[in-house]
């Protein structure tokens, strides 16, 4: 078969990380080639090089058919080659018909013509076998129906390089088969497809060959007739580890957190305990339930039913405030949505949570304030000019210790931490790791909710694994493997 | 250099107050009677009262959310302590206590009602605004109450050594509102739900009962706001006060109140309210009537957001190239 689509030697650097290093990779006409790699591999950069989302730093895209070679593209470009990408997130309008939106764009005549659109898309939608009235809006529409919508548009303008970032994340079983048979019939019709899953199960029924990614590397291209699943999680994550984590006396028995069938918030009957100085890894896909449960323990979401004790006394967490003033900490994955108080300087933003403490009546102690912020910017080492910085102008290693600074400023004895070192660079991770361990010297119970492999085996002395909402199960210590884990993680 | 750059960043902050001088300055050259003692006292005497209902307002504008409500609060608790006083003989420390509930009562209701429907409180006050003012308007039959006891009267219009006794209430205020929104918790957490509310929900803040709060206290600013302009008027309608929001509005978004949240400052909130009174009385000496003063009032108020959009996003690209510097130097350490 032809090649379609040569990449070579793409690099593209955002501060602090390499995304994508010397990439090449030849993607054939006709085929379906999937791409894996663990969050953060560099998939989502790659596609959105392609898409002309993005400039990379350096190499080339040369197409095939039209004998262009670009060293970066952009969107309209990327759509006269033929590329069309369905993102995880439609981008569809919700209040318009399904026919307006596939037809979105376009111009027949000089006055809209529903007709024309509305007959499109019914021949699209006809193609496929597809029950959807191309006169129903958008929003009346299920998740997987609004899918085939995006994917009907992409058809209508003719694409011949379609990519597909996840696109049965959000379907059911039923709907997944449904959308295999639209991209037979798509390869069929010569559509060459790059599709991106986390899914190994989901790559072998429908890809030719697969890609794996890692860290922004290349790592190997195989034909999914002559792989094992095995042998792609084994290039997926076999790494050596490149942190090192401190090690920890882990004796203690006393269990200072117990949840009991805990239901609410996508979560279905989450059983476990946590002991004194324990690091509990939750690990899982994202969306399997890991920050959805974290929230409801910590009262951010409601509570359907389960039991919560603490020190073996059982407690009542309707809001977040109950749960800070039982001891608990929870640091959240966002940090800019949910973490900080960007326009804030770091001293209002470290001693934000802790203002009670520090007040006589209503007054804050702006002295003692002061102090807490002082002796947590020297005990995390926050890179900032001074007290007065605003934590916008902060890098995002820096902004995550103000997030730390400002949970350990009000003495929590457990503390969740939810992806802690998330786009941070290596040398702020292993100072978020060494603390972690400090903590746990002191007796703090740790929940750490992590979608990196090596974070999660590094640190945990348990790991928890979630999938849709459950316990998929527990693994000790001795039997930790990213094989098992991943295993555990993709429901098998 | 850094001097300079500090000279500019100070400029830019209180760039409002050299607009303030600005038109005061203008003012005085073109016209002698303006730029007096009396002239000056009454331009405060007149804005005491929009100044202490601004600044209840900016409560509620700096936690993110909107009153649209507080010209018919006024005219409802104005109403309601005119009332007491006229047709039920009340004693007047009694009517006004009644007018002060009455209006933290409007408050709580603008408050209860955001949190329980949750919808922003700009739609929410859109709607109570009408309520308040058709209750305003039954009570009243759209007649006028007079015959306010001198005593009460005093609020308005009396002076304590030289001293007129509103400008002291609105002193007052502004110190008490200054207080609590730099100097307690309260006050940070108004700030931190204006400007990040689920942040400051997971830092252990009770967000309901905070709006509750907020709301509440903005009530018994306007209910103040009120108490002065009926004694000063001498009488109550349905109609006093209303217009009175979009003045505040106007004045709390000059003095640098972010429409958003998360900032502003009593002073600036003040100023705003100056400028206001300033262009309004100045432009009435000089001879303009209220229609061009209109035109004035709106003018100055698109190109302060002009003037701040535009800082704002200079200040960005400046804060990237800092950005940038810093790294490099953490690197290199």
């Amino acid at each position: 078969m032809q090649t379609i689509l040569s990449l070579q030697n793409i690099t593209k650097q955002y501060p602090g990380v390499t995304a994508l290093k010397n990439f090449s990779l030849d993607i054939r006409e006709g085929e379906i080639h999937a791409l894996l790699g663990e969050n953060g591999a560099g998939k989502s950069t790659l596609i959105k090089v392609i898409s002309g989302a993005i400039a990379p730093d350096d190499g080339t895209i040369y197409f095939t058919r039209s004998r262009n070679e670009y060293n970066q593209l952009n969107p309209s470009l990327a759509k006269d080659e033929g590329v069309e990408v369905i993102y995880q997130e439609f981008n569809l309008i919700d209040s318009l018909t399904a026919a307006e939106n596939i037809c979105l764009g376009e111009k027949y005549g000089r006055l809209v013509n529903y007709e024309i659109m509305k007959k499109k898309a019914a021949d699209i939608f006809k193609q496929f076998n597809i029950d959807i009235n191309p006169t129903a809006l958008v929003s009346e529409l299920s998740t997987a129906q609004q899918q085939i919508v995006e994917i009907a548009k992409a058809v209508s303008r003719d694409a011949n390089i379609l990519i597909m970032d996840e696109p049965s994340a959000s379907l059911s079983v039923s709907e997944v088969k449904c959308l295999f048979e639209i991209i037979y019939k798509l390869k069929e019709k010569g559509v060459t497809i790059i599709y991106i899953s986390h899914i190994i199960d989901e790559i072998f029924e429908i890809a030719d060959r697969v890609t794996v990614m890692r860290d922004g590397n290349y790592i190997d291209t195989k034909n999914t007739s002559n792989t094992s699943r095995k042998e792609l999680i084994n290039l997926m994550v076999g790494r050596e580890l490149k942190e090192t984590y401190p090690e920890r006396d882990t004796s203690s028995q006393e269990v200072m957190l117990e949840v009991k069938n805990l239901y609410g918030n996508g979560v279905k009957d989450i059983s476990f305990a946590v002991k004194k100085g324990e690091i509990l890894g939750l690990s899982g896909l994202v969306g399997a339930g890991r920050t959805e449960a974290a929230r409801v323990i910590f009262g951010a979401e409601e509570k359907e039913s389960g039991q919560i004790f603490i020190n073996g006394k059982q407690v009542m967490i309707n809001k977040p405030e109950d749960a800070i003033k039982l001891g608990i900490g929870y640091i959240p994955e966002d940090r800019k949505k949910q973490g900080c108080f960007l326009e804030k300087n770091v001293r209002w933003n470290i001693s934000f949570a802790n203002l009670k403490n520090i007040s006589h009546y209503l007054i804050v102690n702006q002295k003692k304030e002061e102090q807490t912020a002082e002796k947590y910017k020297e005990l995390l080492n926050i890179k900032t000019p001074s007290l007065y910085q605003i934590v916008k102008n902060l890098s995002g290693g820096n902004q995550q210790k103000v997030v730390l600074a400002k949970t350990l400023a009000v003495n929590s004895e457990i503390i969740i931490f939810d992806e802690p070192t998330r786009g941070i660079d290596v040398g702020t991770k292993q100072e978020i790791y060494e603390l972690m361990c400090e903590l746990s010297k002191q007796g703090i119970a740790i929940i750490m909710i992590s979608s990196d492999m090596e974070e999660i085996l590094g640190m945990s002395d348990r790991i928890l694994v979630l999938t849709k909402g459950r316990i998929a199960g527990e693994v000790q210590k001795e039997d930790f493997s990213q094989d098992y884990i991943l295993e555990l993680a993709s429901g098998n | 250099m850094y001097i300079k750059s500090l000279a500019l960043d100070v400029l830019k902050k209180y760039a409002i107050i050299l607009v303030l001088v600005g038109i005061i300055i203008l003012f005085s050259l073109i016209s002698p009677y303006f730029f007096s003692w009396r002239n000056l006292v009454n331009i405060f005497i007149q804005q005491s009262y929009v100044i202490i209902a601004a600044l209840g307002l900016s409560f509620v504008m700096i936690s993110g959310g909107m009153d649209l409500s507080i010209g018919y609060q006024i005219s409802l608790v104005g109403v309601i302590t005119a009332m007491s006083m006229v047709w039920f003989n009340l004693s007047i420390p009694v009517a006004i206590m009644l007018g002060i509930i009455t209006g933290i009562c409007l408050g709580l209701f603008n408050g209860l009602a955001s949190i329980t429907l949750k919808v922003h409180s700009l739609i929410i006050t859109l709607g109570t605004m009408t309520i308040f003012q058709g209750i305003s308007y039954i009570i009243t039959n759209s007649n006028p109450i007079y015959g306010l006891a001198s005593e009460f009267k005093f609020i308005g219009q009396g002076y304590i050594l030289g001293i007129p006794f509103s400008v002291i209430l609105m002193i007052i205020f502004a110190l008490v509102a200054s207080f609590i929104l730099n100097k307690t918790y309260f006050g940070r957490y108004v700030y931190a739900i204006g400007g990040n509310e689920e942040a400051a929900r997971l830092s252990g803040v009770n967000v309901k009962k905070m709006k509750l709060l907020i709301f509440s206290l903005s009530g018994l600013f306007v209910a103040t706001a009120a108490i002065i302009l009926v004694s000063r008027a001498g009488s109550a309608t349905s109609a006093t006060g209303v217009g009175t929001e979009f003045t505040c509005i106007t004045a709390a978004v000059l003095g640098g109140v972010s429409f958003k949240g998360g900032s502003g400052k009593v002073w600036g909130v003040i100023t705003g309210v100056l400028i206001l009174g300033v262009l309004s009385n100045g432009m009435q000496i000089v001879g303009l009537g209220v229609y061009p003063q209109y035109i004035a009032k709106g003018l100055v108020l698109l190109g302060a957001v002009g003037f701040d959009t535009y800082q704002k996003t200079k200040k960005g690209k400046d804060n990237k190239i800092l950005k940038n510097d810093n790294s490099k130097e953490i690197t290199t350490v």
